[in-house]
């Protein structure tokens, strides 16, 4: 999985992992309200799904679809963060990470009657690597040249091994949505609690309860509670809110802040905030060394002290007080705590100080004049931030740097731009001074963000595709990005990234700033609704869902 | 008809040919016009008589149409002039009165402005000389020339009052000839029959010759002295209006003839042609 | 004067003289964020309340009103004479003239004016002040918003042309230039008119939208165009009144130019 810039909502596979095996407390809970419920649940998808087959999911709206009716070997949970045993009772990783043995659970069939069994894992396997169906979920497989190898040892066991280490190999396969290898019905015969049952294009989606699905609660009820689920195909939020708002609606996975705050003051029993996401936002200074612009410029941004400075002068606290209204936390790094495993907890939010900022400027050679700033030859300390036109949150928390930024004698030009010429000057041209993008975390693994922090890639945005490490520091991070891809060993692995974090902190190339909470609204007829931060924040527990008649 | 003492200088010959593109409109048709007399030009829509009229005010698109021969006007040779000199004829010494009074007057701007411009044209002087020569003109085609009047749009006006506007702004200079070119056809019957009886009184009283152009035999009887009928592009017969309707010598002329209602006779009141027409 | 112009004249000099005595009359300016008041209702300190981020709104329509009302008329001037003057005389003249600026307006319209925006912005530094970036705009839409209406006017100057009252006129003895300026200007006159009034909103919005492409004016510099980007999306009309003082003030503004305009025209 990768890092991708969120403008263009299409999210690459989002991570949706298992469902819970059993949630105790809930199961109580549920206990009386689902004994005779079932219902049906609506919600909007927010583009037409470009796909039936789980393995070409590239869209969020084909992710849901297989979120609710492919069935997987394992799923991470997305309550817990932790990885689950689903279609898989067991499972094992090799030392080298090269290869994962798989022991399923026996006597389960697809939705159309046919029988499950290791043939199809290795069905799946073949189809996910082949090249030819450039399955953009099997991208996260590919580590080196040669053939993946599936040895099936039994109906109920199998193993794959893969040409070269694969990190993260198991929590990868929450996204496999396991296909038929013998079904005439191919990709529309599942193993998920839910199953296709209409579609009607550019209106709805109609998925039916999975006849077959092999879950039971824990009072041995099958699973899921819940006769169908209608997904309406609606591109307009505002048409998505006016209809919850009147009930035609049972849920609205995520929200702006703006919707939740105007829904929590007339009815709060439905606006659920679960705390801050994945999702951050950030500023960066281009330290391309071709880049178009001034030479004086390139120094300022090439300086850690300056870059600390204007991320200590940044109130990062009004940022999400004034722009999140509260619902966004400011930022300690690159990773969010809502990332349980891998947050390095030594980490804290920059403390905002203007004062702070401008001695660290000072000491830098840098001086006030007349409440300007300048360097030490003289030069204004001008810069503009770009970002994407269309964005009021992004628009405002610039608006809010440039006031920040004018207290310590800095001005600051906003610039907003239409998205495609935003990415020409990040990525062809790096004529930019500083960029103002958020970026969508879809998985909760470092191995997912290798393209972002190693110095040779593209995504290393602030100073792409170099050739060797400019900087020591930069040579750093590849080392630990590498060491921790390379192990199979956790401690390790977040030994060596919890190194990566402070280092980003420490140099800042990346100025985080906030994370925005994930924020979602479930009517009061949804029983067992436990909204998340991952996705899918409202439905991850589907299966255990159940609506009342209203 | 009266006014013939000037009769024998010639004031305009014309002996032209007007091609359209490839199509002759007007082929070698001879016209004279004498000093102060009235010449009738009658034919139907299309046998060229406004491009007669067009061809000596010099105001034929140069690019679309072809015009050969020769128009002598007093003492030059009108299509050898050049733009400046035919600027400075125009208006002048030759005025033009056309069909549609409201559409020939300048629907945007006031009376007033127009008559100034159309002063301005051809003299300079104070605006008190320019106001002396509009109230006079206004005065010999019988309109007020109070600012009130003058500061009224052509659409504030009756049809009547935008033609003796125009009318006052064609004579305004004094001209030698005045063209009328169906000056009268979009006129209600009395209205036409007010301003014909103003083109005679102006021929009298300033020996100004008017051509006047129209495609109504009868309503040019009252006021020409000779009519020249213009068929397809050639003049077929000219002579004095007497000859015409008396002994109609070309087929033509006499299908003209035929058109009108019986009652009229050569020299009659082009009321009385109406009234007849209303009878039948 | 009719009841319809005196309000019109007041309404037109109590918004140009508050706009000049903004400083005066909103002395803290209008990027000051008072980030502890967002979104406030109107009070005494904020006449029309706060925005998003807490700046005060009336001070923004002050400021923005400035800006706004000097240049977008400005640039419908512009557009304006251009139309008046490119469609006008090439219908005028007639022929090829005409061919050839119908040709030209044709090619302006067919042209992908998002994609020559962008190419726009993208030769303008990055580091433009606002008030240059909001200049740059407006004389772009002058310069790219004539062409419509030179056809229009285009068709109405040849049909001019031809009409009984410039043959009447040349018979005169009027040509060239008089003539045009004459006769065939003033006639132009209502579709001129027409032209300027509808131009003014237009550019106004316009160049709010063409914030997307990073022209327009630049935060935290406000124009009408930027505070009426504020109620995009606005599904409570009745619960925030106040947020719809710039589209109050927009339109008072362009009925009280047309009445007055208007009417002085009848009257002259």
């Amino acid at each position: 999985m990768k890092r991708k810039e969120r403008q263009s909502e299409m999210m690459v596979a989002p991570c949706w992992k298992a469902i819970a095996a059993a949630i105790i407390c809930l199961g109580s809970l549920l206990g009386c309200a689902t004994a005779q419920a079932s219902g049906e649940l609506k919600f909007c998808l927010r583009t037409e799904p470009k796909t039936f087959n789980p393995l070409k999911v590239e869209d969020e709206a084909s992710g849901t679809i297989r979120y609710l009716t492919g069935g997987v070997l394992v799923r991470v949970n997305r309550q817990s963060q932790e990885l689950e045993p689903e279609l898989a009772q067991t499972w094992k990783l090799s030392k080298d990470g090269r290869q994962i043995s798989f022991h399923l659970r026996s006597g389960l069939s697809f939705s159309d009657g046919t029988t499950f069994s290791a043939e199809d894992v290795a069905y799946t396997v073949q189809q996910l690597m082949d090249p030819a169906l450039h399955s953009p979920t099997g991208d996260a497989f590919r580590s080196g040249t040669g053939n993946v190898e599936t040895k099936i040892l039994s109906p109920t066991q199998i193993s794959i091994r893969f040409p070269a280490p694969v990190a993260g190999l198991d929590r990868l396969f929450d996204q496999v949505a396991i296909l038929s290898g013998h079904s005439p019905k191919k990709e529309m015969a599942v193993l998920g609690p839910f199953m296709v049952a209409d579609y009607k294009a550019g209106s709805t989606v109609l998925l039916k309860r999975n006849p077959n699905y092999w879950k039971s609660d824990e009072q041995g009820r099958k699973l899921p509670y819940l006769d169908s689920i209608r997904l309406d195909i609606q591109p307009n939020r505002d048409v998505e809110m006016l209809r919850f708002k009147r009930g035609e609606l049972d849920l609205i996975n995520s929200l702006d802040s703006e919707y939740f705050d105007k829904l929590a003051t007339t009815s709060p029993q439905l606006v659920h905030d679960a705390g801050a996401s994945l999702d951050s936002e950030q500023l960066w200074f281009n330290e391309v060394a071709k880049s178009p612009i001034p030479k004086y410029k390139k120094a300022w941004f090439h300086s850690a002290n300056f870059r600390r400075a204007i991320s200590e002068a940044i109130n990062r606290e009004d940022l999400s007080r004034v722009v999140f209204h509260g619902h966004a936390q400011p930022a300690a790094g690159p990773f969010s705590p809502a990332n349980k495993f891998w947050f390095n907890a030594k980490l804290k939010p920059q403390t905002y100080s203007p004062d702070g900022a401008l001695k660290a400027l000072q000491s830098d050679g840098f001086r006030m004049e007349n409440g300007t700033l300048k360097d030490k030859d003289g030069n204004e300390v001008v810069f503009s931030i770009i970002t994407n036109a269309g964005n009021k949150y992004r628009e405002r928390m610039a608006v809010l740097i440039q006031e920040d930024l004018q207290k310590i004698g800095i001005h600051v030009n906003v610039v907003t731009l239409d998205f495609p010429s935003l990415i020409e000057r990040m990525t062809q041209s790096f004529d930019y001074e500083a960029i103002l993008l958020g970026l969508t975390n879809v998985d909760l693994d470092p191995n997912g963000e290798m393209n972002v922090w190693l110095s040779s890639s593209e995504n290393h945005q602030w100073n792409p595709q170099q050739k060797t490490p400019e900087t020591s520091w930069e040579a750093e991070i590849d080392r630990q990005m590498r060491a921790q891809a390379s192990s199979s060993d956790l401690k390790k692995r977040k030994e060596a990234f919890d190194r990566v974090q402070e280092i980003v902190v420490d140099q800042e190339p990346f100025i985080f700033l906030i994370n925005k909470n994930a924020l979602s609204a479930v009517s009061t007829s949804v029983h067992g609704a436990a909204p998340v931060i991952l996705s899918p924040q409202t439905f991850w527990n589907a299966e255990r869902l159940a609506v009342s008649a209203k | 008809m009266a006014f013939k003492n000037s009769q024998e200088k010639t004031l305009l010959s014309a002996h032209i040919s007007v091609r359209y593109a490839d199509k002759p409109v007007l082929r070698a048709v001879q016209l004279k016009i004498q000093c102060g007399e009235v010449l009738g030009l009658v034919g139907q829509s299309g046998s060229g008589k406004s491009t007669l009229a067009m061809a000596i005010l010099g105001l034929l698109e140069k690019k679309r149409t072809h015009t050969e021969g020769n128009i002598r006007f007093q003492d030059s040779e009108l299509l050898q002039l050049s733009e400046r000199e035919l600027r400075a004829l125009r208006g002048r010494a030759i005025a033009l009165v056309l069909q549609s009074p409201l559409s020939s007057l300048n629907p945007a701007l006031k009376i007033r402005t127009q008559l100034k411009e159309a002063w301005r044209a051809h003299a300079s002087g104070t605006s008190e000389e320019c106001m002396t020569a509009i109230r006079a003109c206004m005065a010999s085609v019988s309109l007020p020339s109070d600012d009130e009047f003058l500061r009224k749009y052509p659409s504030q006006m009756s049809v009547g009052q935008a033609q003796r506007v125009l009318i006052a702004m064609a004579v305004m200079h004094r001209p030698a000839l005045l063209i009328a070119d169906e000056a009268t056809s979009a006129l209600d019957v009395i209205t036409q029959s007010e301003i014909l009886a103003l083109f005679r009184h102006l021929n009298r009283s300033t020996g100004m010759a008017i051509l006047y152009i129209s495609h109504d035999l009868a309503s040019v009887a009252g006021i020409c002295d000779r009519i020249a009928i213009l068929h397809q592009g050639e003049i077929v017969e000219c002579g004095t209006t007497e000859q015409i309707f008396t002994n109609p010598g070309h087929n033509y002329t006499q299908r003209l003839m035929a058109a009108i209602p019986r009652v009229l006779s050569a020299g009659a009141n082009p009321q009385r042609k109406s009234e007849a027409a209303a009878a039948r | 004067m009719s009841l319809g112009r005196k309000l019109a004249c007041a309404a037109l000099v109590l918004v140009m003289s508050a706009s000049a005595a903004a400083n005066w009359l909103a002395p803290a300016g209008y990027s000051k964020q008072y980030r502890e008041a967002t979104n406030a209702p109107p009070s005494h300190t904020h006449w029309l309340g706060t925005d998003e981020i807490g700046r005060d709104r009336f001070a923004r329509v002050l400021y923005g009103t400035r800006i706004s009302l000097l240049l977008a008329p400005a640039a419908a001037l512009l557009s304006t004479l251009m139309a008046a003057f490119f469609g006008g005389l090439a219908g005028y003249l007639g022929g090829a003239w005409a061919r050839t600026a119908m040709a030209v307006t044709d090619l302006f319209l067919s042209l992908p004016w998002l994609f020559l925006l962008i190419a726009a912005r993208a030769l303008m530094p990055l580091n433009v002040s606002p008030l240059i970036s909001v200049l740059v705009t407006f004389l772009l839409l002058g310069l790219l918003g004539w062409t419509t209406a030179a056809r229009v006017l285009c068709t109405t100057a040849a049909s001019l042309r031809t009409s009984d009252f410039v043959r009447q006129a040349r018979a005169a003895g009027l040509t060239g230039q008089r003539l045009f300026w004459m006769h065939v200007v003033p006639n132009l006159k209502p579709v001129l008119y027409a032209q300027f009034w509808i131009s003014i909103p237009v550019f106004i919005l316009s160049e709010a939208n063409l914030g997307i492409l990073g022209l327009g004016v630049a935060e935290p510099m406000p124009s009408w165009g930027s505070l009426l980007k504020e109620l995009e999306g606005l599904v409570s009309v009745g619960e925030e009144p106040w947020k719809f003082a710039p589209l109050i003030l927009l339109a008072v503004v362009v009925t009280s130019f047309q009445l007055l305009l208007s009417k002085q025209e009848e009257a002259a």
